[in-house]
């Protein structure tokens, strides 16, 4: 990831992989509201890729999935974090 | 005609009573029965709560249904639930091959577990941008 040898990251930081990869997932469904949630923070954002490793291909569906959920009021598009 | 298997889920306005929801449902299934489609699966997931108020409503009466169908059945079906003033929302989705296997495995009750692999480190992570 960093090539030079004396970056101050050099060693800190480890490479993730993809979950959905490794589990050989083929489809993420917009039902499993749990597994989505992981992959989001708690605003109700998706997160990005490099936070969480996932591969573009996965990446892509859990989006798409994550959009159907919310269409269907099962996560929250923003959520008021104000307690 | 080729059919092609769906998955359809709609929400169901929670102000009505029981066997209303039961003539809801009954009536899109007649349209999918009467229209040379095959009914795999009706699951009618009954009052869940919304994670966000949707038309001044904050729950609603979740039916999630799966059947073999010929592609112009959908228009109709979709036509029909657009006019219905108690369906909210609705989703229909056509299953790809992909789509398919996951549903065999979720018949077997066997699809993978993302998080079976968990690292123990999880804390870890925080500190890193």
């Amino acid at each position: 990831m960093i090539k030079n040898p004396s970056h101050p990251k050099k060693g800190h930081i480890k490479t993730r992989e993809c979950k959905f990869s490794k589990a050989g997932t083929e489809y993420i469904d917009y039902k499993d509201t749990e597994v989505l949630q992981r992959f989001m923070n708690d605003q109700g954002r998706i997160l990005p890729r490099r936070v969480t490793g996932t591969s573009a291909k996965y990446q892509r569906q859990l989006s798409r999935a994550i959009k159907r959920a919310r269409f269907l009021g099962m996560i929250p598009y923003v959520a008021d974090n104000l307690r | 005609m080729s059919k092609s298997y769906y998955e359809l889920t709609y929400i169901i306005n929670p102000v009505l009573e029981d066997d209303q929801y039961e003539e809801i449902v009954g009536k899109f299934t007649n349209i999918i029965k009467d229209n040379d489609g095959e009914i795999d699966e009706v699951d009618e997931w009954g009052i869940r709560k919304f994670e966000y108020e949707m038309d001044g409503k904050t729950n609603g009466y979740y039916v999630n249904a799966y059947f073999h169908a010929p592609g112009d059945l959908i228009e109709k079906l979709e036509r029909a639930m657009r006019i219905d003033d108690n369906i909210m929302r609705y989703l229909t989705l056509k299953y790809d091959a992909k789509m398919l296997r996951h549903r065999e495995l979720q018949k077997k009750n066997a699809v993978p577990n993302i998080f079976a692999f968990e690292d123990e480190d999880e804390q870890n992570d925080e500190d890193e941008d």
